[in-house]
């Protein structure tokens, strides 16, 4: 039989039970459905978190001091204080690095007019803007003469200016850091992502020292290299001064960290790729829920249709027509609730991106992978009640009634 | 395949259908022999029970025979497998049932060119072919109907329709006037009349006499056993 008889016969009996039809294919439909949301959902939301790390820079090495000991008991992560501003200055000589950064990190009420907040206060270098991949948006930024000289000048993320009512009329005004006054000088670009790297006070690292802290240690030091391929190359040079500078063997254990762009990026893409696997296979299930559904329909089609097949043996069909007939009609449902299915995940997608904020991602490879798999629903769900149909003995199924 | 010329079209040589039920074995049909002109209009008359649907169904291909021989339009089909069968039915043969057997929900003409696509025929081959034999049959103004549309008669007449439509060597009616009242029955014994004067060979199955006198030759069937009518 010809593939355009089988189409035709499959959609004609499919047009007659168009309720039956449309519930069996929505089985199929909410399977695609999900499983294209659920991938287009995980992909955004990683897309989300790679596009907030780029923004900080993808050629960016973290240096942070190791964990310090108390007797016995490891403290966390960057409680030491074996950085100094001195390991900073050093660094910034090394080959392949463009900018460097240390970071004094504190905690102080700024106060500016009537508002106030409680706001993040770095100090640091002129360094820090390329090396975070910062831009100002009104004013400037701290500058070498600001550091050598412990000027109180500051510099505020975008929502630290929201919070505390300032704007570009605002430059050249007088705020509060700690009850210490401080001029601001200038206001960065949003950066967008979660709103942490826009609400900070940034101050020249002298002044931080000199006011908030009484080490001469850093929190961290930020590093850019000159290009993201070198970053590699340039961890083992810090690693190596660092070293040096600090008296440790190639035995020893290090005293700090050093933490690249590239790593987290990896964590975030082998986490979403768990994710991914976990929400599609979630939304498999439906799909073979869907696929059953399938079969119990043509089941009872068959046992109906007895008669009808009964009649086609007669008048000439050979069992691998019976076969195609029922194989034909399981498909059309199948792919029919696919495409549907895919219009229908691409919308709920669309909803989810737009209300989460990652936007719409989408992936064609999985509008593949959905039809494919309403295929591979409807020939391995179709192929035993259209077998049990071409099996049928026409002398008894003629006689059924 | 045909039959070479005065050749029978049907030729049974001692051919015998038992049932095997496991416990006992059932036979439907013990060496019957027959042979069927091209050209020949035969009924087959028997009481219920008789062997009669064992009969038609090894005639038209729908079941095989035990033992024995059967050669239909030269092909000898009692060892066919189930493609074969089918093929030989489509090609071979037109039934044409008792309680009609239409596809539902399907319009007379789509249900006379069914045949023709399970030969392979473009579809508009084969909706020109069945619009011609419904045209035959007086049915041109019903060809877009459903047989719910239908009266049994017409049904029945779309039934013919549908075993001619294909140019086969037997026609098969089992029963064809069993459902229908005593007016349609005779319009359609007329039209197996009519056919047979083409030169179309027939083959009628049937539990009444009456209806068997429209043939020009009846053999009797009984226990599963054949018995040649002597008519006066």
């Amino acid at each position: 039989m010809k593939l355009t008889d089988l189409l035709g016969l499959a959609l004609s009996r499919l047009g007659t039970g168009k309720m039956r039809t449309a519930l069996t294919m929505l089985g199929i439909i909410i399977g695609v459905a999900s499983v294209v949301a659920l991938v287009s959902v995980a992909q955004g939301a990683t897309k989300g978190i790679s596009d907030q790390l780029q923004s900080l820079g993808t050629n960016l090495l973290t240096v942070s001091p190791g964990a310090t000991r108390s007797g016995v008991t490891r403290l966390s992560f960057g409680s030491g204080t074996t950085l100094t501003l001195a390991d900073a200055t050093a660094l910034s000589s090394l080959d392949g690095i463009q900018a460097v950064a240390p970071e004094i990190t504190t905690s102080k009420l700024v106060v500016a007019g009537s508002q106030n907040e409680t706001a993040s206060i770095i100090g640091t270098t002129p360094g820090y803007l390329s090396v975070f991949a910062y831009k100002t948006w009104v004013g400037t930024f701290l500058n070498q003469a600001s550091v050598d000289n412990n000027l109180r000048v500051a510099v505020i993320g975008s929502t630290t200016a929201d919070n505390l009512s300032l704007t570009d009329t605002s430059i050249g005004s007088t705020i509060y850091i700690g009850g210490l006054p401080f001029q601001l000088i200038g206001i960065l670009q949003p950066k967008g992502g979660t709103g942490t790297e826009d609400d900070r006070v940034l101050i020249p690292v002298s002044t931080a020292r000199e006011f908030y802290t009484t080490t001469t240690s850093v929190s961290a030091i930020g590093v850019s290299a000159t290009s993201q391929d070198t970053i590699d190359s340039v961890s083992a040079e810090i690693t190596y001064a660092l070293e040096q500078r600090h008296g440790i063997t190639s035995t020893g254990s290090d005293d700090f960290t050093i933490a690249t762009q590239a790593q987290l990026l990896g964590t975030v893409s082998s986490v979403s790729d768990v994710l991914t696997l976990l929400l599609a296979g979630i939304a498999s299930i439906s799909l073979l829920v869907g696929g059953i559904g399938i079969m119990n329909i043509m089941l009872v089609s068959v046992r109906e249709r007895t008669r009808e097949i009964g009649i086609r043996k007669a008048i000439g069909a050979r069992g691998r027509d019976i076969l195609s007939q029922f194989l034909v009609e399981a498909l059309v449902l199948s792919l029919a609730g696919g495409i549907i299915g895919i219009g229908v995940g691409v919308l709920a997608s669309f909803g989810i991106g737009t209300y989460a904020g990652w936007g719409f991602v989408f992936n064609p490879l999985t509008v593949v992978v959905a039809v494919g798999f309403s295929l591979i629903v409807g020939v391995v769900f179709g192929v035993w009640p259209a077998s049990q149909a071409a099996r049928l003995d026409p002398v008894v199924a003629l006689r059924y009634e | 395949m045909s039959a070479a010329p005065g050749e029978p079209i049907i030729r049974l040589e001692e051919v015998s259908r038992i049932y095997d039920t496991g416990k006992v074995q059932v036979p439907a049909l013990v060496d019957v022999n027959l042979d069927v002109a091209k050209g020949e209009f035969l009924a087959i008359v028997g009481p219920s029970g008789s062997g009669k649907s064992t009969m038609m169904n090894i005639l038209g291909c729908l079941d095989r025979p035990t033992a024995g021989l059967y050669v239909l339009d030269g092909q000898p089909v009692d060892e066919l497998d189930d493609d074969g069968l089918a093929f030989v039915r489509s090609r071979s043969i037109g039934f044409v049932f008792q309680s009609y057997n239409l596809l539902p929900r399907t319009s007379a003409l789509e249900n006379v060119a069914t045949p023709l696509m399970y030969q392979g025929v473009s579809k508009k081959e084969r909706l020109r072919r069945a619009q011609a034999a419904l045209e035959r049959l007086g049915l041109g103004d019903r060809i877009h109907h459903e047989p719910s549309e239908l009266s049994g008669g017409q049904q029945q007449r779309v039934g013919i329709a549908r075993a001619l439509v294909t140019e086969p060597a037997l026609i098969l009616a089992d029963e064809p006037t069993g459902n229908l009242d005593s007016h349609s029955g005779t319009e359609v014994l007329n039209l197996f009349t009519d056919l047979h004067a083409l030169g179309r060979t027939i083959v009628l199955i049937t539990h009444d006499v009456d209806v068997a006198t429209a043939a020009d030759r009846a053999v009797h069937i009984r226990d599963g056993q054949l018995r040649e009518e002597v008519r006066a």
